[in-house]
């Protein structure tokens, strides 16, 4: 059976050893600087909580790690709680995989949800772009893209 | 890849005229591309994609549809020995806030061609996140090395 869906896949490589790339996935002190000056909040275990908080507008964003694999992979379940025609669409799947090419981080982000033409992929196909190009630039120059500073 | 096309977007900390300029001059597309880009990119005129190898040989080839400069670039997608239909590919070069360049690569027309439409997802990940490296910290890698290889 085939199930109606929506996805967003980039990929980007990054000069920058996997871990190092994965801690400024996970690390609030890394995401702060390139995530529009928000952070997420988990413990980052299987079944554990999963929060995107935003200096101005609180919890945007709420679910669980549902896989996770230091610093080869993680998958979170991820639901917009902030704008209600997304909450509404419920739990995405978010997969982020790193893979060490080289002098390079492969990191492919791949953002789900069991809905066709889903609002909810179409804000974060706009979103993700301007993320990971900023992290690329915080791990490569040391400094993040200006637009997504807090 | 939605469909039967495959949008890139990156944003890099240049100018518009530096992204052009990185696409269209040989010398400045082989240093993260590892091929050249040549042509006059005047509309209507041939490009060709060649490896970078200085062997001169053609990986892809093609024409000239639209030309802006630096804002916006169309062409033909072409492989050398024209077995299958062109694909076509976009570039779009925007000025976004504080001082950032908004590239969009946008290619499409891939309906005839599904083994191009596979490599050229590989590929133009590889090539965008290089170009942004170069522009931005003037360091790159050899993409094709490590695996595969298209472009």
């Amino acid at each position: 059976m085939v199930m109606a869906s929506s996805s967003f896949i980039y990929v980007t490589y990054i000069r920058a050893p996997r871990q190092k790339v994965w801690d400024a996935l996970t690390k609030p002190e890394f995401q702060k600087q390139y995530w529009f000056g928000g952070h997420q909040e988990s413990t980052w275990k299987i079944g554990a909580e999963w929060k995107m908080v935003m200096p101005k507008n609180g919890l945007t964003d709420s679910g669980e790690i549902l896989e996770i694999d230091p610093p080869n992979r993680v998958v979170i379940k991820w639901r917009n709680e902030f704008r209600p025609n997304l909450k509404e669409e419920g739990y995405s799947r978010c997969v982020y995989e790193l893979v060490t090419e080289g002098e390079l981080t492969k990191l492919t982000i791949s953002h789900t949800i069991e809905k066709e033409n889903a609002q909810f992929i179409q804000a974060v196909s706009g979103g993700w772009p301007r993320i990971l190009s900023s992290l690329k630039s915080l791990l490569e120059t040391g400094e993040a893209n200006p637009d997504t500073r807090a | 890849m939605v469909g039967n096309s495959f949008v890139y977007v990156t944003y890099i900390y240049t100018t518009p005229q530096k992204v052009w300029d990185a696409i269209t001059k040989p010398e400045f597309a082989r240093r993260y591309w590892l091929h050249y880009n040549v042509s006059d990119w005047k509309v209507g005129s041939r490009w060709e994609h060649q490896n970078g190898d200085d062997s001169g040989k053609i990986m892809i080839d093609g024409t000239v549809l639209e030309s802006a400069p630096p804002r916006r670039l169309v062409i033909t997608w072409t492989r050398p020995d024209h077995s299958k239909e062109p694909s076509r590919v976009t570039f779009d070069i925007a000025d976004y806030n504080s001082g950032l360049v908004c590239l969009t690569v946008t290619h499409d027309q891939l309906e005839h061609d599904e083994a191009m439409a596979a490599s050229i997802s590989g590929g133009w990940p590889k090539v965008l996140s290089n170009l942004k490296s170069l522009l931005e910290t003037g360091k790159t890698e050899n993409i094709w090395l490590a695996k595969g290889k298209e472009g």
